[in-house]
């Protein structure tokens, strides 16, 4: 054991040097002996205290028993939000409303699942985790995901919908307060941060009125969304007139498809 | 800056070892410091990692936070870290002494000594500032009830900081200032930031100079810094693995082999430092103290006899800002004080007072003419007033009428009559007092012909500060007076994330 | 050989170093250094020319700040920048009709350079020609910035935004802001990176025949406030850091007649093989460095990958010891003329009298104070 301390030791230092001269090609070799060194160390003392060794570099422990699949988990977050969101308000949203909080590794790939397990076999599931589309190129929207049986408009992201989409996200969450009998913490904090951000919904007290959070969400609106409305009415039109089944779920990489006027 | 110690600077670069910048210690060094060595977490204000305490070079105490960014292991970390330095603190609560000086109508009562804390650097001092902010304003209860060590642990973390900012102040010193204060190495200011770089010139090891010295502490895989900071390639190769070990380890004994393999890593990174502040405090304490350590000590002892009566009280915690007064206040008393410690310095030290000579407000020189018997029968009374000429070397530029005193004759004034200002410049002086009250002065109170005497303008008289309005008072240009601080629940739940 | 030719030439046979932004404001540390100037116009790898020279750098930057600054990025950015906005609007008064929000990352999943970076042309150039309804908030656009001759692409982490018709460049950065006040180092690196990207973001627009006053001298950086993640928004003028970075970049410009000066054949290749291992004796790569003048200072200790070689070179020079030692020795070149000036056993130039004066008064209270010892 003692040796493979000094080994260990010996290593860390030539990682550590090898990485200040910038040579990454000896610092990666470097870092993955030192890995193995660890690996072996933690062997040996499980060895000598008779337990199974902690796997270094392991997966995340399983949750006990998840009731739903991670799509279906993702699923009705979406479902309560009502908008296309991201990763993060997703996993706010699974654990103030739905209790178990959902691991962020799981979600990375969760798109180009959908998307290989749609083209694979299209319209065979009831609903699938699909991408929002840029109105401008009908692009796949970054870090966004959305339902598949939602209309194309709800899916679209003009310049003014990640806004629109927010408060229309807080609307539901404070709707969805009021309809639990004992709001969780979580759910508490999450409209907090909406309230934060939108004006008139925070009167400083704690804690925060889901009523005023939907007024002042509508007042707000009111302001964005008729010219959001006819940016997102345009680009879905678009969409069904010049975009495949996949592309109109997964969004459209290979041709770029501009509005007219615009240039790229 | 000055020519003197920029020279002392070239001298070290010549012989490869710091030379002395002064011949008396000005800094306080108790019998029974408190070394502090932090370590904090890149990226964030003030998020600790770990920290290594102790008052004995033997007795070092690992305090760690494996997962950083866990509120609860940060809160848990300052409490175990109250528990040291509050125990500490209260070691200097028992013995009191007396504290009663003329002016006193009643006699008064300090404690007898009072706690020292050293970190190695002032971006350690920095640290404790941060931590007594983040933490003082906590509670003991309610909905982020923390240990009630806590916030007592932040006031005084605060009242430290605040006090360092204090010229002459050393209840809270930094290592490396008040090493620089004592020694000229032969690398820049910039470089003396490093305790081991600055420690390798003023005491390289044999067989070693000081540049030498001084090289291999650069090398972060020897020698870890001192902290705050970490080093970047410690935490990506070796730290960041290790906490996420922490992180993913299930079961008890899996996460006391994690937390144990990081303990180790980090006492890697903080022992070498640990025995360098020891080191420091030696080289300090081998020097003699000036005289006016003592008075400046007593000083730190009434402010720390000052606090502990404030906290017994219920005294709030400090505010975040200073009102318009106090900020005021505190500009001034830190010029001032910052001028007297100067000062003070170079009454206490030849070396440090070659500095004002250098620029003409001091010079020293050899009596060479003496009337000690002299009398002024000009006013109603007739005075003693012997005349002393000095003849010096030194670039004089005092003017006819300024009055001077000397260091070894505190009680005697000596009124500038006229000054020949040449190579060497004579300077005739008349003086007064600290000779008895007869007209012909005590045996040895006036200078003799062949005596060797320093005179300068400076004194380190007290002088009463500006009249500052009372707190109510405060004028409406600056606000109106401040609100009186009532503790509120946001400073309890003020996040620390 | 045209300039280019032989910069590529000094930099051997490997691809250009990126600029960034804080590279860019790294050149404004140090003006007066040629050796800089010409690595970083050729795109030298100067961490890896310095530790094959035998000085391995002390830069790097840890995991937990590069996180820990993504994080408060992506916080603050989220939905929408729904944060940043609440920021903008209650401490810049932005309208609440402006919230459109633009990403500039991608074109329709192309990221080539050349592409985002004319697909932020043509956004910001709209925006700048129409009224408010044209766009607030551009998220990652590309900008470009001539320096040295090269155009360099710069990606600001930041979102520009219109308010009143002027573009502000925004930052944000993880250092904290605790009870109104910040790290005033931190602060200024903010403000001269700032300043890169709104000269940047004029250039562009100047392309399009804007004048400079479309982007706002304000930069909008956001910090987090307190212990917390909350951020908070502080406007910061960076006029001097604009006039600073306008003048190192014209006098980089100027390159050629630095180059000019440098032995025709000069390379700093390491002749690397193919695995990346370096080559060339350390010896003879530092006698090619060093036929480039450099202009140490303590300072380069903090911002240059070369600082401990260039140190090493420097030993012996007044300057080694920091800006006011050398002044406070009267601006000798060496500690050697310093010391023999103080000594009396140099024998100064008219224009060094006053200066040997002050330092052989000097050597003699020392030797007085200290015993004769000094």
């Amino acid at each position: 054991m003692d040796e493979i301390e000094r080994t260990i030791e010996r290593l860390r230092a030539e990682v550590r040097r090898a990485a200040v001269s910038g040579d990454r090609t000896r610092a990666r070799a470097m870092r993955a002996e030192l890995r193995e060194a660890e690996r072996a160390w933690d062997e040996s003392l499980a060895r000598l205290e008779e337990r199974p060794p902690a796997s270094l570099g392991s997966a995340p422990v399983d949750q006990p028993g998840p009731l739903l699949p991670v799509r279906e988990q993702v699923h009705q977050a979406l479902t309560l939000l009502g908008t296309p969101a991201a990763q993060r308000l997703i996993i706010a949203v699974h654990e103030a409303f739905f209790g178990s909080p959902l691991a962020a590794a799981r979600l990375t790939s969760l798109r180009r699942d959908e998307e290989r397990s749609f083209r694979a076999a299209p319209y065979s599931r009831p609903y699938y985790l699909c991408t929002a589309l840029t109105a401008d190129l009908l692009a796949p929207a970054r870090g966004l995901l959305a339902v598949s049986t939602w209309p194309i408009e709800r899916r679209v992201i003009g310049p003014l919908s990640p806004r629109v989409n927010y408060l229309e996200a807080a609307i539901r969450v404070a709707e969805s307060l009021l309809r639990m009998p004992k709001p969780s913490q979580a759910a508490e904090r999450l409209l907090r941060r909406f309230a934060a951000n939108i004006p008139g919904a925070a009167d400083g007290a704690r804690p925060k009125d889901p009523h005023l959070v939907v007024a002042a969400a509508h007042a707000e609106l009111e302001i964005h969304s008729a010219e959001d409305g006819s940016v997102r009415r345009e680009a879905a039109a678009r969409a069904r007139a010049r975009l495949d089944d996949a592309e109109q779920l997964f969004g459209s990489r290979m041709r770029v498809i501009p509005r007219t006027g615009t240039g790229a | 800056m000055s020519t003197l110690t920029a020279l002392a600077r070239a001298r070290a670069v010549a012989s490869a070892v710091a030379q002395p910048i002064s011949t008396v210690r000005h800094v306080h060094v108790s019998d029974r410091p408190l070394v502090l060595i932090p370590l904090a977490l890149a990226g964030e204000a003030s998020a600790p990692l770990a920290a290594m305490v102790g008052d004995d070079p033997g007795s070092a105490r690992l305090l760690v936070v494996a997962q950083p960014r866990n509120r609860d292991q940060r809160f848990a970390f300052a409490a175990g870290l109250a528990t040291v330095i509050l125990g500490y603190i209260d070691t200097f609560r028992s013995a009191v002494e007396d504290a009663s000086s003329g002016a006193d109508r009643e006699p008064r009562q300090r404690f007898a000594d009072a706690p020292q804390v050293l970190v190695p650097n002032r971006a350690g001092i920095g640290f404790v500032r941060l931590l007594g902010r983040s933490t003082r304003f906590r509670r003991s209860d309610g909905e982020y009830a923390v240990d009630p060590a806590v916030p007592v642990l932040g006031r005084w973390l605060t009242f430290l900081a605040e006090r360092a900012e204090y010229p002459g102040s050393c209840l809270l010193l930094a290592a490396t200032e008040a090493l620089a204060l004592h020694w000229a190495s032969g690398q820049s200011p910039v470089e003396d930031l490093n305790l081991a770089a600055l420690l390798g010139w003023v005491d390289p090891p044999s067989g070693m100079t000081g540049p030498e010295a001084a090289a291999a502490a650069e090398d972060p895989l020897t020698c870890p810094p001192a902290g705050p900071a970490t080093d970047p390639t410690f935490d990506n190769e070796v730290l960041a693995p290790l906490i996420a070990a922490c992180a993913r380890a299930d079961g008890d004994a899996a996460a006391h082999r994690a937390e144990a393999s990081l303990r180790a890593a980090l006492s890697g990174q903080l022992t070498p430092t640990w025995k360098l502040m020891w080191r420091a405090v030696g080289l300090l304490r081998g020097l003699p103290p000036g005289g006016r350590v003592a008075p400046r000590w007593d000083a730190d002892k009434d402010a720390f006899t000052g606090y502990v009566t404030y906290l017994g009280e219920g005294g709030p915690p400090q505010p975040r800002r200073d009102s318009a007064v106090a900020a005021a206040r505190r500009l001034d008393w830190l010029e001032r004080a910052q001028a007297g410690y100067a000062i003070q310095r170079a009454l206490d030290d030849p070396l440090v007072m070659a500095e004002y000579r250098m620029t003409g407000e001091a010079f020293a020189g050899t009596v060479t003419a003496a009337e000690p018997g002299r009398i002024d029968g000009t006013g109603r009374r007739r005075k003693l007033r012997p005349l002393i000429t000095v003849t010096t070397e030194d670039p004089v530029r005092i003017e006819a009428g300024t009055v001077l005193s000397t260091p070894g004759r505190p009680g005697q004034k000596a009124l500038v009559v006229s000054v020949y200002a040449g190579r060497p410049a004579r300077v005739v002086l008349e003086l007064s007092g600290g000779m008895g009250r007869a007209l012909i002065p005590v045996p040895g109170s006036v200078p003799e012909v062949g005596d060797r005497l320093c005179y300068t303008a400076l004194s380190d008289s007290y002088q009463r500060s500006w009249p500052f309005p009372a707190r109510e008072q405060t004028p409406w240009t600056h606000g109106g007076p401040p609100p009186e601080y009532v503790p509120a629940d946001e400073d309890a739940s003020e996040v620390w994330s | 050989m045209t300039i280019e030719a032989r910069l590529d030439h000094i930099r051997g046979a490997v691809p250009p170093r990126n600029h960034n932004a804080r590279t860019i404001a790294a050149l404004t540390s140090n003006p007066g250094c040629a050796r800089r100037a010409i690595m970083d116009a050729a795109g030298v790898d100067k961490q890896r020319l310095a530790s094959c020279a035998g000085f391995p750098a002390p830069f790097g930057q840890s995991q937990f700040a590069i996180t820990r600054g993504n994080a408060f990025e992506a916080q603050v950015k989220a939905n929408g920048c729904a944060e940043l906005l609440r920021l903008l609007r209650e401490g810049l008064g932005l309208p609440l009709p402006e919230v459109s929000y633009a990403d500039l990352e991608e074109v329709g999943g192309n990221t080539s350079r050349e592409l985002r970076h004319s697909r932020t042309r043509g956004l910001l150039a709209r925006a700048a020609a129409s009224g408010a309804d044209a766009g607030t908030l551009f998220d990652h656009p590309l900008l470009r910035l001539a320096v040295a001759g090269q155009q360099v692409y710069l990606e600001p982490d930041l979102i520009a935004f219109r308010l009143h018709g002027q573009f502000h460049v925004v930052e944000m950065k993880s250092f904290a802001v605790i009870d109104g006040q910040a790290d005033g180092d931190k602060v200024a690196a903010a403000a001269t990176q700032s300043a890169v990207y709104v000269l940047a973001l004029r250039e562009l627009l100047a392309g399009e025949g804007y004048g400079p006053d479309t982007v706002s001298h304000e930069a909008v950086l956001v910090c987090p406030e307190n212990f917390s993640n909350a951020p908070v928004a502080t406007l910061v003028d960076v006029r001097k850091q604009l006039t600073v970075l306008r003048r190192q970049l014209s006098r980089l410009e100027h390159i050629d007649s630095l180059v000019e000066l440098l032995p025709p054949g000069l390379t700093l290749d390491l002749k690397a093989d193919e695995a990346g291992v370096a080559g060339r004796p350390p010896a003879e790569l530092a006698g090619a460095i060093r036929t480039v003048p450099a202009r140490y200072v303590p300072e380069c200790l903090a911002t240059c990958e070369m600082c401990y070689f260039c140190r090493e070179e420097a030993r012996g020079a007044t300057a080694t010891l920091g800006r006011d030692v050398r002044d406070d020795l009267g601006a000798v070149e060496t500690v050697h003329a310093a010391l023999g000036l103080a000594d009396g056993t140099l024998d100064p130039a008219d224009d060094l009298a006053e200066a040997a004066a002050m330092l052989q008064v000097a050597a003699r209270l020392r030797r007085e104070a200290l015993g004769g010892t000094a």
